[in-house]
């Protein structure tokens, strides 16, 4: 696809092809985890944060270093650790020296810049994970009196180490639900190990392009949350949300309102990014994991069981066939 | 494709999709309603039911009734067509351009066209059956071949129903006819002034005996109940008609010597109540005593009519003392009764029948009707209708042969040979005797031969109703009587 034509952000068709040549743009850059990569695409369409949980070395800084050549948008790493704290990430106010003596003046911290990858999160104190989620949920910065606004496009990349549980502060539910996905990397295949080691041990890296700014972005999430959605399948997804609130035994806690809010922007997105202008049943069936598994809270009885929240959606999902 | 051709698409669709749901709920509601039938079908194989083919098919009418209500109930709107139409590979583009096709904006605008793309290329994906899965079609077609198979086969239980049920609807017919008879019966006992206290015990006690006809008829199971109720109505409508017209004949001796205006259509009424009853038998009366429409003068048993001066006999017998020598018109019916002997030269002695022309020439010839064959209006020439004055002015007319033939009666120790005669000597009920109106002229005492058979006959029906003979002889009975 040519370059990037900004006089034809309002153009669907034109969007839509554009974010799609996005997507084979970063997987370039990453080879495998092709779902990864579309579920953060998908993130970054409809303004919500992503929660990745794997494990170390699996090219997440990678990922999110590709997504800002892609589309030309800073980017900054913040590695959480214990003894993090807030101003870390937030950025404070020194005291500088000028003609008229000291004053002060704030520093930004890594937190503004467009793309944050947030790298270990649960080791942080909730204290500092707090400073970090304001600034998710109102891409605004408070420093002393102060409130700093953030660019935009602003995309948090969280993720989690599942191993590593001790001295760790894990996420509070109502924190987590601020996240619009979460996703799970899971270990390549030996295919794809081999591939990732040929690429990145290999002789040239891999260019990659600019396929649109941010301006674009924010055009294309414009044009994501007009995309119409047909009662039936509205009523498909509201059943799924309502679905986690039934006696199930399964299920300790359901998903709040806000995952219904997640799910429609999610499906819209995806139909988008297929080039189509409705949501299917399909849309919301598929966007159904990475919204509702981390706004689940799972009994007692599935943690004994070692049933998952994917096995539950699944449970669900089965339950509401179309 | 315009966004009219689009709906016209979805509504074609819509209407097969309606056809379809409407096979399919009655291939369903059939289904089952085939299979109540076959339970239905089989119970009457082990059960008498009559109207087993009415259930059948009041099940099948209500299970298609049923399946209509629903299908009706459940019909497809055109968003629901629409979604049936994505689910073959649309990802619902058809319904959501549906829902927003007043909508305007770019992005729906883009949706529609995409979608009415989408359609008018892959139109051909869309396939909608009519018919249920073949399975189900074999498992109507079985149900209902059996079905068929068990409504054809023939059983015992099917033909006991059918008797059953024809039991029921003649002893309904009899009950119905007994209990205008015992109307007619109550209608004549409410006039207590005409008869006297004995005659009304009589008739309560005719009301009796046919109200318990009426509740063997409604307590009668078997044809034999049936056929023992019946013999037992027969004899006594046979007794209850004679006995009536008896006590008809009789009424005039009960009031004063000229009959009163409502005494006559007492006697009128008793007499129709008779004919009714007689009617009801299927039979005339035993004694072949003839119906009148009225009298001439009185009537009594066995007498002799007394002509008065002028000539005219008004009597039964026109005892041609007085009235036939005047040559006056024998307008009587020369109704011989039992017993009664016209005598008399001439007029109006038919010998037997008398057949009421009634009228004599002065010089005794008789002008018979001959055989008595007469006509309606002078049934065997018994409507003279009596006045008070005895004139009797019936018709009377007997239109058989002029022939001045006496009819003889045949008794069972006498033959008669003779043209004249007719009727089977043998045969009580075809037997000119008992269409005579007068009696027969012959010498010496005579008892008719009814008088003794009937008395053995009544006596035997009595022993018939009071069980006295062993079941089989009845009939026999009744057959041996019958042959008189």
């Amino acid at each position: 696809m040519g370059e990037w034509d900004n006089s034809r952000m309002h153009d669907p068709a034109y969007m839509a092809e554009r974010i799609a040549s996005c997507e084979a743009e970063i997987a370039k850059g990453i080879v495998g985890q092709r779902e990864i990569i579309r579920q953060v695409l998908l993130a970054m369409l409809t303004g919500g944060n992503v929660l990745l949980e794997g494990m170390p070395g699996l090219g997440k800084t990678m990922l999110v270093s590709t997504i800002g050549k892609v589309f030309d948008l800073s980017f900054k790493r913040i590695q959480f650790t214990p003894d993090l704290m807030p101003s870390d990430v937030t950025g404070t106010n020194i005291i500088i020296k000028n003609e008229k003596g000291s004053a002060f003046s704030f520093e930004q911290g890594p937190i503004f810049a467009h793309l944050i990858l947030a790298d270990e999160i649960n080791r942080a104190t909730p204290k500092t994970q707090s400073a970090l989620l304001e600034a998710m949920q109102e891409h605004t910065v408070t420093v002393g009196n102060e409130s700093h606004t953030l660019a935009e496009p602003f995309f948090v990349l969280a993720t989690q180490n599942p191993i590593e549980n001790e001295g760790t502060y894990p996420l509070p539910e109502a924190q987590l639900d601020r996240f619009m996905f979460k996703i799970l990397v899971r270990f390549p295949s030996k295919e794809d190990l081999k591939n990732i080691v040929a690429l990145t041990e290999g002789s040239q890296a891999p260019v990659i392009e600019k396929q649109m700014d941010g301006a674009g972005l924010l055009a294309a999430r414009t044009l994501v949350n007009q995309i119409p959605i047909a009662d039936a399948v509205l009523d498909y997804l509201l059943d799924l949300v309502m679905e986690t609130h039934a006696a199930n035994p399964h299920i300790q806690e359901g998903a709040s309102p806000r995952a219904a809010q997640a799910l429609i922007r999610a499906s819209r997105a995806k139909a988008f990014l297929e080039g189509r202008f409705n949501v299917s049943f399909q849309d919301v069936s598929q966007m159904a994991y990475p919204v509702l598994r981390h706004r689940i809270i799972p009994s007692f009885d599935a943690i004994s069981e070692g049933i998952s929240e994917d096995d539950i959606i699944q449970e669900i999902l089965a339950a509401k066939k179309t | 494709m315009e966004q009219k051709e689009f709906l016209k698409t979805i509504q074609a669709y819509r209407r097969r999709l309606n056809l379809a749901a409407f096979i399919k709920y009655s291939v369903f509601a059939l289904s089952v309603a085939v299979a109540a039938g076959i339970l239905i079908q089989a119970a009457a194989l082990l059960i008498p039911l009559y109207y087993v083919n009415f259930y059948t098919l009041f099940t099948l009418l209500s299970g298609e009734f049923a399946a209509i209500t629903v299908w009706i109930l459940r019909r497809i709107s055109l968003k629901q067509a629409a979604l049936t139409m994505d689910s073959f590979g649309f990802a619902e583009r058809i319904v959501t351009a549906y829902e927003n096709l007043p909508q305007k904006g770019i992005l729906v605008e883009m949706q529609r066209k995409d979608a009415m793309r989408q359609l008018r290329a892959h139109k051909d994906k869309i396939r909608i059956a009519l018919l249920p899965s073949w399975k189900k079609l074999v498992l109507l077609l079985g149900l209902s071949a059996a079905l068929t198979g068990l409504g054809l086969t023939p059983s015992a239980q099917k033909e006991n129903a059918k008797e059953q049920h024809q039991l029921k609807a003649e002893a309904k017919e009899k009950v119905q006819e007994i209990t205008e008879a015992v109307d007619s019966l109550v209608e004549l006992g409410k006039k207590a002034e005409e008869i006297t206290p004995e005659q009304q015990a009589a008739l309560q006690q005719m009301i009796e005996s046919l109200q318990s006809s009426l509740a063997e008829y409604q307590q009668a199971q078997s044809t034999e109940m049936m056929k023992a109720a019946e013999s037992k109505l027969n004899y006594k409508y046979e007794n209850i008609s004679s006995d009536l017209y008896n006590m008809a004949q009789n009424l005039p001796s009960n009031a004063s010597q000229m009959l009163t205006e409502e005494a006559l259509q007492y006697m009128e009424s008793m007499q129709q109540a008779a004919q009714q009853i007689q009617e009801l038998n299927g039979s005339e009366l035993a004694q072949g005593i003839p119906f009148s429409n009225g009298f001439n003068g009185k009537i009594n048993q066995g007498d002799t009519a007394q002509g008065n001066n002028s000539g005219q006999n008004s009597g039964n017998d026109a005892a041609g003392s007085g009235a036939s020598s005047s040559g006056g018109q024998n307008s009587g019916n020369g109704q011989s009764q039992d017993g009664g002997t016209g005598q008399g030269d001439s007029a109006g002695q038919g010998g037997e029948t008398n057949q009421g022309d009634g009228t004599s020439q002065g010089d005794g010839t008789n002008q018979n009707g001959g055989t008595g064959q007469g006509s309606d209006s002078g049934d065997n020439g018994y409507n003279g209708q009596g006045q008070d004055n005895g004139e009797g002015s019936g018709g009377g007319r007997g239109t058989g042969s002029t022939n001045a033939e006496h009819d003889y009666v045949s008794v069972p120790n006498r033959i008669a040979e003779g043209s004249n005669l007719a009727g089977n000597t043998l045969n009580h009920e075809d037997s000119t005797y008992f269409r005579a109106q007068s009696g027969i002229s012959w010498e010496g005492e005579h008892i008719s031969h009814e008088a003794v058979i009937g008395s053995y006959k009544e006596n035997a029906y009595e022993g018939i109703a009071a069980g006295k003979y062993p079941s089989g002889m009845e009939e026999i009975i009744k057959e041996y009587f019958a042959s008189f």
